[in-house]
């Protein structure tokens, strides 16, 4: 390739851009189709006449943030244009549109570049006979078992379903077009709400009988499918922000009570479900300990509820997602980097957002898609806040009607969020692969780059950062202090005297409680078993083949339950039993004495927490040349042997380990347990009592849930003991 | 043009001592090399004239200003760094660029005139035409020529290297070492270049410093290291040796005489210093055989021995040489035909033998 000079600065796609935004907004109010398309042909046009002017397209390639920002701005054009949204929201579409535009243009010109430079290269054409031929024969027969059962069960019971979801989503009354469903949640006022009336307020002022003024924040209400979007970027954005904070002071700097500021930071990733919103719900309620803070300076309450109050247990609970992400990043920059950086006279922040930052991205949005995942799936938080006009509610509570029939509609609803996640996650994913080797050192020193903090940053650190931390690390402390009796249920107040270990020993006495976590601990047992073995299969046959399209086919097959919502899965599986299995024990159909739904959750749960087991045995095999093998192999053991006698054994601290994590993920799952669970109670796991417990419709109180909490806690911190000091492994906390 | 100066520069890292009470001065315009194996200090020693490391105890100068505590980003220094430490999320020009962009205010630069000293840097380099490149889309040698640009361009008080050629193939370093050479001279810019290839240190330097264990042993220039080792670690370091240890006898007046029990004879050659102790060890590089003449005198260093082991170089021939109890690395004009099991008589000229106190520090 040669150099091209070009007059043609980068700059030139974004005033492309904003003269088109501009046009439109200037243009706004009397716009019609025929304008605006031709505002669009513009956007195209100009992009191109750029690219064919030679423009650098390759910037959007190897640019960190600017490949970020264009896999964002297709996301969002996109919806703009489903949504049919005007307005401002347009105006920023067309602004990127010809980034867009111009990213394409750019992808398919670097197609067609390394398809000519493969066919230069090809010299030999092997047949597609003798490369199938080959294969045959370098593959025993055990590797054939392993890659068919695998590709076979994650099929059957991950694809299937999934695909018999989207094919009842296409059920339309008679007489309507095929897409119907997915018409009505683009276009009716329920999901897409663009226009607002004075009583939407985001928070109202209310006045009790006693006189007290109390701040209600709410939120505003879009529509169920906009209330999502906008509550997951929300979500997202603010999380992300948090965990880049908290990483970089953790990682870079150094000052007294480090190591408790990181332990406190990973309380937060216990997982508690509905009690963490719960707690929050407290924390910010009328005679919460917050109102009871602004009383006195201020005098008024402050109370967070409905959407707000969604957002808000949502960020506390998966901040640490990111900040997790964003931790290892940072001190996973070659050091090297900075110090260049230091030495040609960059410091403080110019340094951190010319170098420390687009090389941490990677990581980071790693760990944002995840809890942009988490939080459209979540429905720990929407339930207890009872939030019905969000995604995730609305599907759950398809399950709980009366018919005992999922209405296609919500198939529909759950297709559009099986899309949003797993774009978001594949995206993300070919973003974060093409970008690790910012992480890939060739050699010389790696000492952490540790600052020590001047005043000012200890201010910062010990005034804002411990009070957030300590804030974030709330629901769980609440938790423990909700099943002691140490809180009471309602309102607020700490009660030492009352503490009392009752509702613990409950847990445990009474049968009818007992029952749930019996349940917990056979399904996620069994579940835990089954998914091992496919684990294995899985990760055996990807870390050993490299078939061309077979093998990261099932790489990614075995990744992506990461990204499909629980709610989907219970979709899908809800239509794979009722249709394959109609009228046997498997069919939900069947009503709550028939219905075995302890079978249907042990796979759900298997085939769900694969991916956790998968990648700690994946990190196994590669742990194990392939050179070991070999030698076993040439000595004459046949590939089972080596299997079985070599490899596992050797691997064994990498299973057990994938499998303790897996038990963890499983016994606080919650999405399949309170929906398919739900369908039959008595076999209904732990989760399912809590969630009860906290809509009030048992005859125990939320103690028991709490205590229930603190049994995940003991499980939870017992896993992570295990892991790290008898395994010597690292706890894998979610990350992609 | 900045003079470099340690004083008694000690840097410690837990119980290690990295860099043990170094002291030396590098003239203005001189190609330092700071040569060792790998953990001898050497590398600290650098990144505490960078600024990265703040010493225990001592002094670092530049001219005569005191730099010791002075942060990294204002000293003016430009690192070039073992794995080049290139941007990836930067074009070429972004990479060379940036050192001015930080500076712009300061050096009052317009994007005209740093435009044209990037090109000037990428000229020097020979990378004219790559600026919009990015650094994955580069070969290792391409990157390592960004990486000495990148350093270049902030016209430096102090250019350092930090073993820049060791992720290069061969040959690309010797034709990476000879283009270093040639830049520094052509820019007057003074350098400190550590390395642990020793021929890449002799053949660039303008004076070598050798490290070991954080202490610096010997330095001058690369021939009088080369010839006049004063300590065994530097001439095992330096080049190929035979090192034989025996027994000081006295004076024949300026040859010092050694009994060598290995070689069951008594050996003339050159002392490093007058009071020499009664353990000793000769030094004698292999190029400085030459075979004997039919009446060699007495007082020559004839040695008669059996050919063991006969390699082919190319450039030389290699052999073993047994002499009594022991085997000698002899280097031969690649001319002759020597055999395994032939019998040769070689003279060590004694103003090429040198004779060291036996210590290794």
């Amino acid at each position: 390739m040669t150099h091209e000079q070009t007059t043609v600065k980068f700059r030139d796609i974004y005033i492309a851009g904003f003269v088109t935004a501009l046009l439109y907004i200037l243009l706004m109010d009397y716009i019609d189709p025929v304008t605006e398309a031709l505002l669009w042909v513009i956007g195209i046009v100009w992009a191109f006449i750029l690219f064919k002017r030679g423009i650098d397209y390759r910037k959007i390639m190897y640019s960190f943030s600017l490949s970020f920002l264009t896999i964002i701005s297709f996301i969002y054009v996109f919806f703009i244009l489903v949504l049919r949204l005007t307005g401002y929201p347009r105006a920023v579409a067309l602004f990127f549109l010809p980034l867009l535009t111009l990213a394409v243009l750019g992808h398919i010109k670097e197609k067609i570049l390394t398809y000519r430079e493969t066919r230069k290269g090809i010299k030999v054409k092997v047949s597609l006979y003798k490369r199938v031929k080959t294969t045959l024969y370098k593959l025993d027969p055990i590797m054939w078992v392993f890659i068919v059962v695998g590709f076979a069960i994650l099929i059957v019971f991950l694809i299937i379903p999934v695909l018999l979801m989207l094919y009842h989503a296409f059920e339309v009354p008679p007489g309507q077009p095929i897409w119907y469903n997915f018409w009505r949640i683009f276009n009716t006022r329920g999901y897409v709400k663009t226009t607002l009336y004075p009583t939407d307020r985001f928070y109202i002022i209310e006045q009790t009988a006693t006189g007290r003024i109390i701040y209600i924040i709410k939120g505003i209400n879009f529509g169920i499918l906009l209330n999502s979007l906008i509550n997951a970027a929300v979500v997202t954005i603010t999380a992300t922000f948090l965990g880049i904070l908290v990483a970089f002071v953790l990682a870079r700097y150094n000052f007294p009570g480090r190591t408790v500021f990181r332990i406190l930071a990973m309380i937060p990733l216990f997982i508690t479900p509905f009690v963490n919103a719960y707690v929050i719900k407290i924390l910010f309620s009328e005679n919460g300990p917050i109102s009871i803070i602004t009383e006195t300076l201020f005098g008024w309450g402050i109370r967070i509820d409905s959407l707000a109050g969604v957002a808000l247990a949502q960020i506390m609970a998966f901040y640490p997602i990111v900040y997790l992400n964003a931790y290892s990043s940072f001190i996973n920059i070659d050091p090297s980097m900075e110090e260049q950086a230091e030495n040609l006279g960059s410091k403080g922040a110019k340094l951190f957002f010319t170098v420390t930052l687009p090389l941490a991205l990677p990581g980071i949005v790693a760990g944002s898609i995840l809890v942009f995942i988490f939080s459209l799936e979540d429905l720990g938080a929407p339930i207890v806040f009872q939030e019905s006009r969000l995604m995730s509610y609305q599907i759950y509570s398809s399950f709980t009607s009366e018919t005992g029939i999922v209405s296609p509609e919500m198939a529909a609803l759950g297709f559009v969020m099986l899309f949003l996640a797993t774009m978001g996650f594949l995206a993300i994913r070919s973003y974060v692969g093409m970008r690790s080797y910012a992480m890939i050192s060739r050699g010389g020193r790696w000492t952490l780059r540790e600052h020590r903090l001047g005043w000012k940053g200890k201010l910062f650190v010990y005034l804002v950062m411990l009070p957030l931390i300590i804030f974030t690390a709330m629901p769980q402390i609440g938790v423990v202090l909700l099943a002691f009796n140490i809180m009471p249920p309602s309102g607020f107040a700490i009660n030492l005297d009352k503490a009392t270990p009752q509702y613990f020993l409950e847990l445990f006495q009474n049968p009818d409680i007992f029952v749930y976590i019996r349940n917990t601990l056979t399904y996620a047992l069994i579940a835990v078993g089954l998914a091992t073995i496919i684990a294995i299969m899985i990760a055996y046959s990807v870390s050993r083949t490299k078939m061309r399209i077979l093998t990261p086919t099932m790489d990614t097959l075995a990744t992506i339950p990461l990204a499909i919502p629980g709610l989907v899965i219970a979709l899908g599986y809800f239509y794979f039993y009722s249709t394959f299995f109609r009228g046997t024990p498997l069919d939900p159909t069947m009503g709550p004495t028939a219905f075995q739904a302890w079978i249907v959750l042990i796979i759900a749960y298997s085939i769900r927490k694969l991916p956790f087991v998968v990648r700690s045995v994946y990190a196994g095999f590669q742990q194990v040349h392939e050179a070991l093998e070999e030698a076993a192999l040439n000595l004459g053991a046949s590939r089972s042997r080596v299997i079985f006698g070599v490899v596992l054994p050797f691997i064994l601290t990498y299973i057990l380990s994938g499998a303790i994590v897996g038990f963890i993920y499983i016994s606080t799952e919650v999405s399949t347990s309170i929906t398919i669970g739900g369908l039959r109670p008595d076999q209904a796991p732990m989760t399912f009592a809590m969630m009860m417990a906290y809509k009030g419709t048992t005859t125990y109180g939320v103690q028991i849930a709490a205590a229930m909490g603190v049994l995940l806690i003991l499980f939870q911190l017992i896993a992570v003991m295990i892991i790290t000091l008898v395994f010597k492994q690292r706890y894998a906390f979610i990350g992609v | 043009m900045t003079r470099v100066r340690l004083e008694n520069v000690t840097k410690i890292y837990g119980s290690v001592v990295a860099a043990d009470h170094i002291t030396f001065e590098v003239e203005s315009g001189e190609l330092f090399t700071l040569l060792g194996p790998s953990g001898c200090g050497k590398t600290t020693t650098l990144r505490i004239i960078a600024g990265f490391e703040v010493p225990e105890e001592g002094k670092v100068y530049f001219d005569d200003e005191d730099v010791t505590f002075l942060k990294p980003y204002l000293r003016n220094t430009a690192m070039v760094f073992q794995n080049y430490a290139l941007w990836p999320h930067m074009t070429v020009y972004d990479n060379v660029a940036y050192g001015l962009r930080i500076k712009r205010k300061q050096l009052g630069l317009t994007e005209e005139e740093i435009r044209k000293r990037v090109k000037w840097a990428l000229e020097l380099v020979k990378l004219e035409g790559l600026e919009n490149r990015y650094p994955l889309q580069l070969s290792g040698g391409q990157q390592q020529r960004v990486a000495l640009a990148r350093a270049l361009v902030v016209q430096p008080r102090v250019l350092l290297l930090d073993e820049p050629l060791s992720n290069l193939d061969a040959k690309l370093r010797i034709e990476m070492r000879e283009e270093i050479k040639r830049l520094q001279k052509k820019l007057g810019i003074t350098t400190i270049y550590v390395t642990h290839d020793q021929l890449e240190a002799m053949s660039i330097s303008d004076r070598i410093a050798i490290m070991n264990k954080g202490k610096l042993l010997q330095y001058g220039p690369p021939r009088e290291v080369y010839f006049r080792p004063n300590n065994l670690f530097v001439a095992d370091f330096l080049g190929r040796s035979n090192i034989l240890y025996g027994e000081f006898l006295g004076w024949d007046g300026e040859y010092a005489i050694v009994r060598i029990p290995e070689l069951d004879m008594d050996i003339r050659g050159v002392a490093t210093t007058k009071d020499l102790p009664r353990k000793v060890a000769i030094v004698v590089r292999p190029e400085i055989f030459r075979l004997a003449e039919q009446q060699p005198s007495p007082k020559e260093n004839v040695m008669k021995g059996v050919i063991d082991l006969v390699m082919f170089l190319g450039d030389r021939i290699e052999i073993r040489l047994s002499v009594s109890k022991t085997d000698l690395i002899v280097y031969l004009p690649n001319t002759l035909y020597p055999t395994p099991g032939q019998e040769l008589r070689i003279i060590a000229p004694k103003d090429n033998v040198i004779v060291l106190p036996a210590k290794w520090e």
